[in-house]
């Protein structure tokens, strides 16, 4: 009976491809529009990726990581003299501007962290010591900075090395060290230096303190100890997790902000129901067209006496099948576009896991759709037809 | 299941092709993309963490942190001169210890020396005044003296001997005049060589020198933006710990404390109570930002500590201080 179905599935190479391809563009546009989206709402967050500290005060209205409203100085004694905090350090994180040699100008996320313990430090440094940045008028940049604020992009050989100088806001930047680090969502290199310098590089104002991380003494977890900072202090403690369900998470808080205050997920949105819609219609209108074209063959195999019940499971199975080949299609082209994405740094994808199984059940159930409008023909179609031709 | 496929001859080649190709592509679809989520995963940033170099560790459960600045023990003297004038000599280097009373810079005194010239002149014109009325009473005194020996009452006149008797008197009280002349040049020159002694600034106690900010030739002022010298003593230090006024209810006296120097955690000291400064004063930025900015007031509480043998440590270098103090939202 399976060798049966598959026969007749196979059997016309052009209805089963376009099948395939239906179901293909499906998978294509749901999976790799939803990891853009994923990719971008994770942008939003790469100071907390890129500044991988576990607790984040910040003022008591601050909703996300790109938008801070300073504190005073004196906050990151007020936040050490918390019992629940083992050590908390300054954090100072802005826009700034970058003026090459040529005069021409780039926007960079600065980052100031503490001289002494470097807490905040980049994780992975490619070339330099971290050490270095001690030095008068250095900074650690990322690798997208080097491209970046290179006179000539194109050109590996012109890329900024360790050593090259170029100026934030009139200010001499001596480059110590080149890390790596995840894109900001404003597009611009992260550029690590000392909380004193980049309090330099700033143009002044009354208070610059963007941030105060922390670490909980042993035996607190991070939740415990942000809400006992919360309780003391009266400023806002996040912890830096994943995207999730906890409300406390700054991630989850800054992500959900660009999903309240910008157009974005609905741009998105729209492109997955609108592969979702295709999928439909392509797969349920060639199924039908297809169960149509075999109905002489499904009425006769009826007349033989095979019950409804088989040939459904028939029907069934050749959905099953056409959605798992198309599915697998989608996700080869997917990783190509991946491949592509996670090499050049941009556009931006992440695909969680959840993405490629959502698509799947997704895809599954646009074949059952289909399977169950030629399951209804089927059931209407009189045995009898087919002596009557 | 699929190995029924081959015997089923009505295909061709190509619909062979691309049914197998479908199949083949779609299985290595799933792997790609399992692929891809490893490399994705790989490019994760590392999961947040302890910083490269610990910070301080807090040496008591509940504590006050502020942040401090080491001084003398003596509190730094901020040495200032006596009146505004050009600086001709600094006769102390940074690091010199000097005693009680030791000069340590000169001011341009030449002004004060030229009065004395002609103050010493004036001398001179006294002595020789006091000479001459000397000179003069002798003189008065001797014809004086001849007329009241000649015994003969009718031989010199009443009026004539009275006359000269005035004449010895008014001389006696010329040569007072003049001695009262030389004395009062006399204090005039030890008035201008006090004025003098006055421009050599001299310590007011023993101490080290920390800072020099003058140099032979610089004008000093009588209220500087930084001190011509800083005088303190070095050998026992003390800090002074800004306590944000939001803590100052947890501090009490002789809480016990321990320093960290800022930018090395791992040199820690124990700090002894020494007073708590009375009044809360707006607080002065210690932590390097580019412009001095009054946020909050700050109480401040001063700690003295022995100084260690290694490492050194040097006054005005900011340190982290711990002070053991229960949280306010516990009843001790």
């Amino acid at each position: 009976m399976i060798g049966l179905a598959l026969k007749m599935l196979f059997g016309d190479t052009a209805k089963y491809l376009m099948l395939v391809a239906g179901l293909f563009f499906a998978t294509f546009l749901i999976v790799q529009q939803a990891s853009v989206f994923c990719g971008l709402m994770r942008w939003t967050t790469a100071t907390l990726k890129n500044v991988a500290a576990p607790i984040f005060v910040v003022e008591e209205r601050v909703e996300q990581v790109n938008e801070t409203n300073p504190m005073r100085d004196t906050d990151v004694a007020l936040i050490r003299s918390v019992s629940a905090v083992r050590w908390a350090m300054p954090l100072y994180s802005g826009i700034q501007r970058v003026r090459l040699d040529d005069g021409s100008f780039k926007t960079i996320q600065l980052i100031g962290i503490d001289a002494a313990s470097f807490a905040g430090a980049p994780g992975k440094l490619v070339a330099g010591h971290l050490e270095d940045l001690r030095l008068p008028n250095t900074v650690v940049i990322d690798e997208l900075a080097t491209e970046r604020l290179s006179p000539d992009p194109k050109d590996p050989s012109k890329k900024i090395k360790i050593g090259d100088r170029f100026e934030i806001n009139d200010v001499e930047a001596r480059v110590v060290g080149i890390c790596k680090a995840m894109r900001s969502f404003t597009g611009g290199p992260y550029i690590w230096t000392t909380y004193e310098r980049a309090l330099q590089y700033s143009p002044p104002q009354r208070k610059m303190l963007s941030a105060v991380i922390a670490a909980p003494i042993q035996g607190m977890t991070n939740e415990e100890a942000a809400a006992v900072i919360e309780r003391t202090t009266g400023l806002r403690a996040y912890v830096n997790r994943d995207f999730g369900k906890n409300g406390r998470d700054f991630n989850t808080s800054t992500i959900w902000w660009y999903v309240k205050n910008t157009g974005i997920p609905i741009s998105f949105g729209t492109t997955v129901v609108i592969g979702f819609i295709v999928g439909v219609a392509i797969a349920c209108q060639t199924f039908y067209a297809f169960v149509l074209d075999n109905l002489k063959h499904l009425g006769a195999l009826k007349a033989m006496g095979m019950s409804n019940f088989r040939l459904s499971v028939m029907l069934i199975f050749q959905a099953l099948t056409v959605g798992l080949i198309g599915f697998g299609l989608g996700l080869l082209a997917t990783s190509g576009f991946a491949m592509g994405a996670l090499k050049n740094g941009q556009p931006p994808f992440f695909m969680p896991w959840q993405i490629p199984v959502a698509a799947f059940c997704v895809i599954q159930i646009i074949c059952m759709i289909a399977a169950l409008m030629g399951i209804v023909r089927l059931s209407l179609y009189e045995p009898a037809m087919v002596f009557r031709a | 299941m699929f190995n029924v496929f081959p015997t089923l001859t009505s295909m061709n080649l190509l619909s062979k092709l691309l049914r197998f190709g479908s199949i083949a592509a779609a299985m290595i679809g799933v792997v790609m993309i399992v692929m891809v989520s490893r490399t994705q995963a790989e490019r994760q940033m590392a999961p947040p963490g302890d910083p490269p170099l610990m910070p301080p560790q807090k040496p008591f459960a509940e504590a006050v942190a502020a942040t401090g600045i080491l001084e003398a023990l003596s509190e730094n003297v901020a040495i200032g001169v006596p009146l505004p004038g050009l600086i001709t000599e600094v006769l102390v280097k940074v690091n010199d210890a000097v005693k009680k009373d030791q000069p340590l810079m000169k001011l341009d005194d030449r002004d004060l020396r030229a009065e004395q010239l002609s103050t010493q002149a004036q001398q001179e014109i006294s002595k020789a005044q006091i000479t001459v009325s000397e000179a003069q009473l002798a003189k008065m005194e001797s014809q004086f003296a001849r007329l009241t020996s000649v015994t003969d009452s009718r031989a010199v006149s009443r009026d004539d001997i009275e006359n000269r008797k005035q004449d010895v008197r008014v001389a006696q009280a010329q040569l007072v005049a003049a001695r009262a002349q030389l004395s009062a040049s006399e204090t005039s020159l030890k008035r201008i060589a006090l004025l003098i002694e006055r421009l050599t600034v001299r310590a007011p106690r023993d101490g080290t020198i920390i800072q020099v900010n003058i140099r032979a030739g610089e004008y000093a002022a009588t209220s500087p933006k930084t001190p011509a010298l800083i005088l303190g003593d070095t050998g026992k230090l003390q800090i002074r710990a800004d306590i944000d006024e939001q803590n100052a209810t947890r501090i009490r006296e002789g809480q016990k404390a321990y320093g960290y120097l800022k930018g090395d955690p791992t040199v820690t000291f124990p700090l002894e109570f020494i007073r708590i400064e009375p009044y809360v004063i707006p607080k002065i930025s210690l932590t390097g930002s580019s412009t001095e900015r009054v946020d909050t007031r700050v109480l401040q509480v001063i700690y003295s500590l022995v100084r260690p043998a290694d490492p050194p440590l040097y006054v005005g270098q900011q340190v982290d201080v711990f002070i053991e103090a229960p949280d306010r939202h516990k009843k001790p």
